[in-house]
């Protein structure tokens, strides 16, 4: 039996590394995953399992699955050439990512699957913070955070409690991190860029500081999560994983512009 | 409407370097390659990211015509484009485009 020891939260600013590199100490944004890597380095995680949404780097609408997992051996990111920080193979775990594949269908979550990855910075910003040297595997799963119409968030908490049931029905006895990449609410691309919808982002960190993940679900609509900005449906990955969480309340919850930093433990 | 083959090109554009490396030197050769209608084809080489994003271009795709400064975007014109046509919203003014930094291959 595995066991899931830790679950977390974090955005990936695209930029965070270089600006980092540029002003030590200066940014929240480090101080804040300095605060979740030491938490995920007590919890002692020997795999991280990582729910994402691509940003059309392994995804197109020529495929672009609801939910997929990742099953390659390995994969490298980030991808995108504009991206400021260092590339970095992330090593997968194909027993662990087959028995799930294999545990949704059989629990009626018809996952889909990809051998084959090509890593953004979504997916690589939050390891090189809490998987350094990319000493653990992980193993990605993607939710459609971006293209309408995104999965409901109700299906989420659903993907979450399965997840969780699979960790602990899996035969290996790894201690497991659950991890969430992507911010509250922001856009980056469309005409609201620069504007943040504070009044969104503090009802989720309220509900989520109040272990309400059930009522959060049902608040972030399609329509609630597009007024606030084209990525905001990256708080799928957000309630994917509080679906994993029983009643578990943070230990840890900070928002930070839109983007949201937060730990929960498990004994 | 092809806003498909669009979406494709900016994702081609991003992800695919020989395909960047032609967009940026024959991009209306690439262009010919593509069933575009005259309304797409005239909006992307004219840079009319508003008239894209209202034919339905997905925002993280447009982002791409000002992050490889094609058919004249970049960062300095690219809000005042998408929003053209759109009425005007007092968010408008919150914030700023954070400046880029290329990493050239």
């Amino acid at each position: 039996m595995a066991k899931l020891v830790l679950a977390a939260g974090v955005p990936h600013p695209p930029r965070l590394v270089f600006e980092m590199q540029q002003s030590p100490g200066k940014t929240k944004g480090e101080a804040l995953m300095k605060q979740v890597r030491e938490q995920v380095e007590k919890a002692e995680p020997d795999l991280i399992i990582e729910v994402d949404s691509d940003h059309f780097v392994n995804f197109f609408y020529n495929n672009l699955p609801s939910f997929c997992i990742g099953m390659a051996e390995e994969a490298q990111g980030p991808q995108e050439t504009w991206c400021p920080m260092p590339r970095y193979t992330v090593r997968g775990h194909v027993p662990l990512a087959k028995a799930l594949f294999r545990y949704g269908v059989q629990n009626k979550f018809d996952l889909a699957a990809a051998h084959e990855l090509r890593l953004d910075h979504s997916l690589v910003v939050p390891l090189h913070f809490l998987n350094p040297g990319m000493a653990l595997p992980v193993v990605p799963i993607y939710t459609n955070g971006f293209v309408s119409p995104l999965p409901l968030a109700t299906r989420c908490v659903a993907l979450g409690r399965m997840l969780r049931r699979f960790i602990e029905a899996w035969e290996g006895k790894e201690r497991i991190a659950l991890i969430a990449s992507g911010c509250f609410a922001m856009d980056v691309g469309g005409p609201l860029r620069g504007w943040v919808d504070n009044e969104w982002a503090e009802t989720i960190s309220k509900l989520l500081a109040r272990g309400q993940y059930p009522t959060l679900a049902r608040r972030a609509t399609e329509e609630r999560i597009n007024a606030a900005g084209n990525n905001s449906g990256e708080l799928l990955n957000w309630i994917t994983v509080a679906g994993a969480l029983g009643k578990t309340k943070p230990l840890f919850l900070e928002g930070d512009e839109g983007n949201g930093y937060a730990v929960w433990k498990f004994d | 409407m092809s806003v498909y083959q669009v979406n494709k090109i900016l994702y081609l554009t991003d992800n695919d370097a020989a395909f960047r490396k032609r967009m940026q030197e024959e991009p209306e050769v690439v262009l010919n390659e593509f069933s575009l209608s005259t309304e797409e084809r005239d909006a992307l080489t004219s840079g009319a990211v508003g008239k894209l994003y209202q034919m339905g271009v997905h925002t993280f795709l447009l982002n791409h015509l000002y992050r490889w400064e094609l058919f004249g975007v970049n960062r300095d014109n690219y809000l005042t484009r998408i929003r053209e046509g759109m009425a005007y919203d007092p968010r408008f003014e919150q914030g700023n485009m954070p400046v880029q930094r290329f990493i050239q291959k």
